[in-house]
């Protein structure tokens, strides 16, 4: 049980259109889900997670529909972003509460608690716990019933580095596992650690999806940027403007290096070292410089 | 090669080449401040003024020590502190403000002794705090005119100085309408300006890009860059984020459960390793240039690995630099193979480094410890 | 950073001005200063100015009801010729307390939930002002502001009396009484205000607590009163009179400042007892400053 389909859906509250035709397909692995604030994340989350039903359009999990569908919800866990929580239970209590909602019993909420490490604190007391605790135990109460599907909603949020790294190496097993987890975050470099498949929301519309370097290089109509040191720049410059990929080469002073600006990627990619090679010029460095995940975000949030 | 660096006469340290950045701009060199990691507070260069210096500082609750012996030395530019969990870093900032007592230890802000001269550093320092802190119905030019009042300005500068704030932080038309309004960029920035509208030399920001989409918090980085390159004033920046923290501060401290874990500069957390990482594309002859690379590169005694990324991330191959003649082989063989080279560079250091190197170096002790336990029980 | 050119006529001059930052290198002000400022920023927030509309609505209503009685006695005695007031300068404001209480607990919150509602404190501490001065500007403020509103009908009612040639002396000596009462109770109705307000962030709560607080005390105490007086024990009558606000004042008035008593049975503490009133009222205000900044120092940072 591990893909869920989102097939042309919608979601609109009154006049707002929160999510705006969407189709996607997410599959096991770690997704990002990715997109700016009230890009309509969190809606898309609670409809895969089935608390929202699709104004149209449906969302499936290996064909079965999700709203309303009680033997669903056995395959499916979520960890909302909301903090609210039972702060006088322990976080075992709290635990084996969920457990017990699905029909299991402590050995899973026992398990579920293993697995993000949170034994040694499971007999305090919520209120006693740190964000990244919090979350964690949410996660366990998530995870009690063995879902193959998991769906965070800013997970990330408010955590310090040691927390996230933590969170990230969790959900790097659960993907690896073969489950599904799809998390949304606001914050790029949270999602270019973690996720190998992004899937970017922007105003309520699917932006693209894949992996984001090679989301970049499908953007054809930008120049790729490359910075290039080697031993000789201007000789270089030279002799890759000859050449009808290049559109435009920046010598920066300062970095001691070439800005090339490169309208046809695999032309000049396979340019560069023949050119170099052919003159003698010894290459130092060669780096895109705007595959960054931000990039690409942002020219998708201007399209 | 030193950069020119310019006295102000209150004090400040002026560079004469900074310019305008934003946070894709690799132009800007950190400045080389001091970074300590002992219990002893010193200045080790001519130009070097102490910015703010903690020694041994420890704050101890009922049921938690906030800060643990923390000693750092902080210099002018821009700093970043990270790490903290909230009961730390809101702590120390207490303390720095000459608000709260520490438990143990001193500390200075501009030279000033925090547990005796509160109200001066008060006057020189700025704060912009993490949470909401604004009222919803006043407009901002108002709200920062009382705040700088209450700093001690009198009503003209006031006005004036708000008025000038409010343009260098990005708020225009909308400073005159009721702050509920705004969206959380514009209260950041409210926050901000209220910071800055006294001529603070110092200011402490605390998650400044918190609640921040993307392009507000390129925005928001750019604009705390140019708080020192341009307006001259230090800050201390606290963020969970690493990557803001490499991109934009010259000093990283890091602390761990109350302790100094590291404190270094910029440049000194993400120095390059020695360790080359290549992409190649693919082309109909070679369906999988990365193989064929591999291949051609180990024929000729080179050894490589995949590099560590993520599933989909593209091919990396990581390799060991044997100096300048490697770059040349690859350079090589990839033309050779007529491959396109993506990438070829070196891979640096990152600061999240160091909270895996010391849970290793933590997991190494517990082993070392257990294993001294095993001996001792064995009569070894 | 101007650039200058050679001009190419005399007064054709092309410059660039610097609009970048600028630093600050005039005076700064001090603590007195910024205390002085909140303090006229609170004042004026009082009374709805600097504020929304909708925020000077009820102040300015309630300073119109305060003073529209004395306006008509002004009148009413002018016309009548009468020999003196209708009401005392010192009983006005006992007369008109609900007015006085809806005031305090509509404008006592404001001054201070506001701040601790949206956090806005940290800003001030982060400032360089202590506790203290936070506390005595507020407090302050809304005393200033309480006093505005009631000192303000006795100055009606004194030009009013003049107007209508009454005593010279006689007038002013019972203003003058009226005005310290005032001032008293301005004060004392302040610090219970804040106290009350400033333990909790919900401007409605405070308000509703505030109302209660001050009815309560009044009805329970003039009851008492009024049973106590029923049942001949008048010697009890003024000692109840320390438990609610409105009557602390009320007995320190009757005990120093020649006003008639507003207690059942007309029976005001004597001098001597008067003491213990008067101290009880400097007492309660010392320990709603005390305990105002107990929860400033709480809130802090």
């Amino acid at each position: 049980m591990t893909t869920l389909n989102i097939d042309h859906v919608s979601r609109w509250f009154g006049n707002v259109v929160a999510v705006n035709d969407i189709t996607m397909t997410i599959g096991p692995g770690v997704t990002g889900l990715l997109g700016p604030n009230g890009a309509g994340k969190s809606t898309l989350i609670n409809m895969m997670g089935g608390f929202l039903a699709p104004s149209t359009g449906t969302v499936t999990l290996d064909g079965q529909p999700v709203w309303r569908n009680e033997q669903i919800y056995k395959h499916i866990g979520i960890v909302p972003e909301r903090e609210a929580m039972y702060d006088f239970l322990t976080g075992r209590e709290f635990v084996v509460a969920n457990a017990e909602l699905h029909g299991l019993g402590a050995k899973a909420a026992g398990r579920a608690l293993a697995t993000v490490e949170m034994e040694y604190a499971q007999d305090r007391k919520i209120s006693t716990y740190s964000k990244g605790m919090r979350q964690r135990v949410k996660m366990a109460s998530a995870l009690v019933h063995d879902p193959s599907l998991l769906l965070l909603d800013e997970p990330f949020n408010g955590m310090d580095p040691r927390q996230r790294m933590q969170l990230m190496d969790l959900l790097r097993r659960m993907g690896a596992e073969g489950r599904t987890v799809l998390f949304s975050s606001h914050i790029l470099e949270e999602v270019e650690q973690l996720a190998s498949h992004i899937e970017v929301v922007v105003a309520g519309r699917h932006a693209a999806s894949g992996d984001f370097r090679r989301i970049r290089r499908l953007m054809t109509d930008r120049p790729h940027r490359y910075l290039v040191r080697s031993s000789d720049d201007r000789a270089l410059a030279a002799a890759l403007i000859a050449d009808p990929s290049t559109s435009g080469i920046e010598v920066d002073l300062a970095e001691g290096a070439l800005r090339i600006q490169a309208v046809d990627f695999g032309r000049f990619t396979a340019l560069l070292p023949r050119v170099a090679r052919d003159h003698g010029i010894r290459l130092l460095t060669v780096s895109p410089s705007d595959e960054s995940l931000e990039s690409v975000f942002s020219y998708l949030v201007a399209a | 090669m030193t950069d020119p660096v310019m006295w102000k006469p209150r004090g400040r340290l002026f560079d004469l080449r900074g310019t305008l950045t934003g946070p894709y701009d690799q132009r800007w060199m950190p400045r080389q401040l001091s970074g300590l990691t002992t219990g002893v507070v010193c200045a080790t260069t001519v130009d070097d003024v102490t910015v703010i210096a903690t020694e041994s500082l420890s704050k101890r609750f009922p049921r938690v020590t906030a800060l643990d012996r923390l000693s750092m030395d902080i210099g002018p530019g821009v700093t970043g502190l990270v790490g903290a969990n909230g009961a730390g870093k809101s702590t120390l900032i207490k303390i720095l403000l000459g608000l709260s007592p520490a438990t143990e230890g001193r500390a200075t802000v501009l030279g000033l002794d925090v547990a005796t001269e509160g109200g001066a550093i008060r006057e020189r320092v700025g704060y912009m705090p993490e949470h909401d802190c604004l009222p919803p119905d006043v407009s901002a030019t108002e709200f920062v005119v009382h705040m700088a009042r209450m700093s001690g300005l009198p009503p003209a500068a006031a006005r004036e100085r708000t008025a000038d704030t409010l343009r260098h932080v990005g708020l225009y038309e909308e400073r005159y309408r009721p702050i509920g309004g705004y969206s959380t960029g514009m209260k950041q920035r409210v926050k901000l300006a209220q910071a800055l509208v006294h001529d603070p030399q110092l200011v402490f920001l605390d998650e400044p890009t918190n609640g921040l989409d993307p392009v507000g918090r390129d925005e928001m980085l750019g604009l705390i860059r140019r708080i020192h390159t341009d307006f001259g004033i230090s800050v201390l920046v606290t963020s969970h984020l690493l990557g803001e923290l490499e991109r934009t501060c010259d000093h990283v401290v890091v602390v761990d459960g109350g302790k100094l874990l590291r404190s270094s500069s910029t440049t000194d957390f993400t120095q390059n390793t020695a360790v080359l990482a290549i992409e190649v594309t693919d082309t109909d002859d070679h369906p999988d240039g990365t193989r064929a690379v591999r291949d051609a590169l180990h024929a000729r005694g080179v050894d490589t690995h995949d590099g560590s990324g993520l599933p989909g991330a593209g091919h990396i191959l990581l390799l060991t630099a044997q100096g300048e003649d490697t770059y040349d082989l690859v350079r090589d063989t990839v033309a050779d193979l007529g491959l396109g080279l993506v990438r070829m560079e070196q891979r640096r250091h990152h600061i999240s480094e160091v909270f895996t190197d010391s849970d290793a170096q933590q997991a190494d002790e517990q082993q070392s410890v257990s294993a001294g336990k095993e001996a001792v029980g064995h009569g070894g | 950073m101007a650039v200058e050119q050679t001009p190419a006529q005399a007064g054709a001059q092309s410059r660039i001005h610097n609009i970048g930052y600028r630093s600050y290198d005039g005076q700064r002000l001090g603590r007195a200063y910024a205390r002085r400022s909140l303090y006229s920023q609170s004042l004026r927030g009082a009374y709805g100015l600097g504020r929304s509309v909708k925020s000077k609505v009820l102040p300015m209503v309630l300073f119109a009801v305060m003073c529209a009685p004395a306006a008509i006695m002004v009148a009413v005695t002018v016309a009548t010729t009468a020999k003196e007031l209708p009401v005392e300068y010192t009983n006005y404001a006992i007369v008109m307390q609900a007015v006085i209480g809806l005031y305090v607990a509509s404008q006592a919150p404001q001054a201070v939930s506001r701040d601790l509602r949206f956090k806005t404190v940290p800003l001030y501490f982060s400032r360089p002002i202590e506790t203290a001065d936070y506390v005595r500007a507020k407090f302050a403020a809304l005393a200033s502001a309480l006093f505005l509103i009631t000192a303000v009908p006795l100055v009606v009612l004194y030009v009013g009396a003049l107007l209508a040639k009454l005593d010279f002396t006689d007038q002013t000596k019972g203003f003058l009484q009226g005005l310290v009462s005032v001032a008293l109770l301005s004060l004392l109705f302040a610090g219970i205000g804040l106290v009350i307000s400033a333990v909790t962030p919900r401007r409605g709560f405070g308000i509703a607590a505030v109302i209660a607080v001050l009815t309560i005390s009044y009805g329970a105490v003039s009851t008492l009163q009024a049973i106590a007086d029923a049942q001949g024990s008048s010697g009890a009558v003024p000692w109840i009179g320390l438990f609610s606000p409105i009557t602390l004042v009320d007995g320190v008035q009757t005990a120093f400042l020649g006003a008639t008593s507003a207690y059942p049975g007309g029976v005001g503490p004597s001098t001597g007892e008067g003491v213990i009133f008067l101290l009880a009222v400097l007492g309660l205000i010392a320990g709603c400053y005390g305990l105002l900044m107990r929860r400033y120092r709480k809130v802090g940072l």
